[in-house]
């Protein structure tokens, strides 16, 4: 099998270990039901959620400051251990100690490092190594019914916010996640309309609708059901939320970068295909 | 299927192991007897040669593909797919890491994926090494070389879905394209 413009694809007979994806699986390997990659926007392409919404034509019905879009003013509350025990939003889960029984460390906080974080990250990194890893992560972040954070959230926020590419995030970068997580929990409240702990998928498609995209109905279900807490229904966590609008921003930036006429419609070869998703996404 | 997949066999495939060997190793792996093993106790019993932690992110994505009901971890049934998968790349690495130095760098990874049947310009290779390297090495280590080569086959099978015509184009609006990208990650 040839292609055109020297590019192709693996042809037939390609040797690869089965048990991956599509048509490969190896005798015996389930469908994952999660394809969990842990896909998370490059290291150092950590757009805070306030970035500029997607214009027109994949967002054509923002109006300035509608929707409390992320990035607009919050009030600065705690919401990691501000909240009492059993409140519908959990925030961080309480690491023990609780989030200030540091303080006598608060007079070394780094420059540019948010006092309220640097005493988290205190409580979260248990083993007192300096960073914060996958595991020390996940057991710091809980969803409103405090069930742990997924993995793959967890790991694309590391991703996000880890710049020493190491696999784990020193006290700067847990301060920049702990910013970002208290305003896209500010954002799951506001579009939890029905204060259920979850978003559905018509208030996914109502919240991705304030923030400037223009997706079908259908397409927003799709998203709620396959990333659903439950299986069969649409009711997504905080963790998942995160996840599937941080993965929108950055796969919706590669888009437009591609769709100079602003059509609605790209086309694009294999490799830039390949390119786009592996340099934003991987 | 639109077509078939390359992907079909293994010819590298290892004979399965003995089912008391595996399961002397599911039981030292499993460290916390729970049954199943994790995220965690797969990376810590996994080694990609060098010294530093195996790739969570590719211990994820094996475990992913392996745990069937979407549980968190692997039963022993399960687990004995995974160990074929991590020994059939672990021949696969080896026969391309010829100093077995426990890296394979940028021409060997070219010769890897060219072998699987992948045609990337050298550019490409570029961006390969430069999100995969995670020990900036601008070598490619095990566990980095397996998540690379299942992101490549992930993206490759979605594209295909698409490319109806095999020309090694795409066009797609908007959402299909995030229909795409959303199947992979």
């Amino acid at each position: 099998m040839s292609f055109p413009y020297g590019q192709g694809y693996p042809s037939q007979g390609t040797r690869y270990p089965g048990g991956a994806y599509g048509g490969g699986m190896a005798p015996g390997a389930p469908v994952p039901p999660q394809r969990g990659s842990g896909g998370g926007p490059a290291p150092g392409y950590a757009p805070p959620p306030g970035g500029p919404a997607p214009g027109a034509p994949y967002g054509s019905n923002r109006s300035p400051g509608a929707g409390g879009a992320p990035g607009a003013p919050y009030g600065g509350g705690g919401y990691f251990g501000g909240q009492a025990p059993g409140a519908p939003y959990g925030g961080y889960g309480q690491p023990q100690g609780g989030p200030y029984g540091n303080q006598g460390l608060a007079g070394n906080i780094p420059p540019g490092v948010n006092p309220e974080a640097f005493q988290w990250f205190q409580s979260v990194d248990t083993d007192h190594s300096g960073f914060i890893s996958l595991k020390e992560l996940k057991q710091a972040l809980v969803n409103s019914n405090w069930s742990a954070f997924n993995d793959e959230t967890c790991l694309m926020m590391i991703n996000m916010f880890d710049k020493t590419k190491s696999g784990r995030m020193d006290v700067f970068g847990f301060s920049a996640l702990w910013v970002f997580m208290q305003q896209w929990r500010a954002l799951f409240q506001q579009y939890d309309r029905d204060r259920s702990g979850c978003i559905s998928g018509t208030e996914l498609h109502q919240a991705l609708g304030q923030m400037g995209y223009n997706l079908s109905p259908q397409f927003t279900e799709s998203l709620a059901t396959r990333y659903s807490a439950h299986r069969g229904h649409s009711a997504m966590q905080l963790d998942r939320f995160v996840q599937v609008c941080t993965q929108l921003q950055c796969m919706t930036e590669a888009f437009r970068e591609r769709d100079t006429a602003r059509s609605g419609n790209v086309r694009m070869s294999y490799e830039d295909f390949l390119s786009a998703a592996i340099v934003r996404l991987m | 299927m639109a077509y078939n997949s390359p992907y079909r066999g293994a010819p590298f495939g290892s004979a399965p192991p003995d089912q008391a060997f595996l399961w002397s190793i599911f039981q030292r792996v499993d460290k916390d007897r729970s049954g199943s093993i994790s995220d965690t106790e797969l990376q810590q019993a996994l080694s990609n040669g060098t010294w530093t932690p195996f790739n969570p992110v590719t211990v994820r994505s094996i475990i992913s593909m392996f745990d069937r009901d979407n549980k968190g971890g692997v039963n022993f049934n399960e687990f004995a797919g995974v160990w074929k998968y991590i020994t059939d790349w672990q021949n696969i690495f080896r026969t391309y890491d010829r100093d077995n130095s426990g890296f394979i760098d940028r021409n060997e990874l070219k010769q890897a994926l060219t072998g699987f049947g992948y045609r990337l310009s050298d550019q490409f290779y570029g961006t390969l090494i430069d999100k995969f390297d995670r020990q900036r090495k601008g070598q490619v280590a095990f566990d980095d070389f397996i998540q690379c080569c299942i992101v490549l086959q992930r993206l490759t099978d979605v594209f295909r879905r698409y490319d109806t015509d095999q020309d090694g184009w795409i066009q797609v609006s908007y959402e299909q394209y995030l229909s795409m990208v959303f199947s992979v990650v």
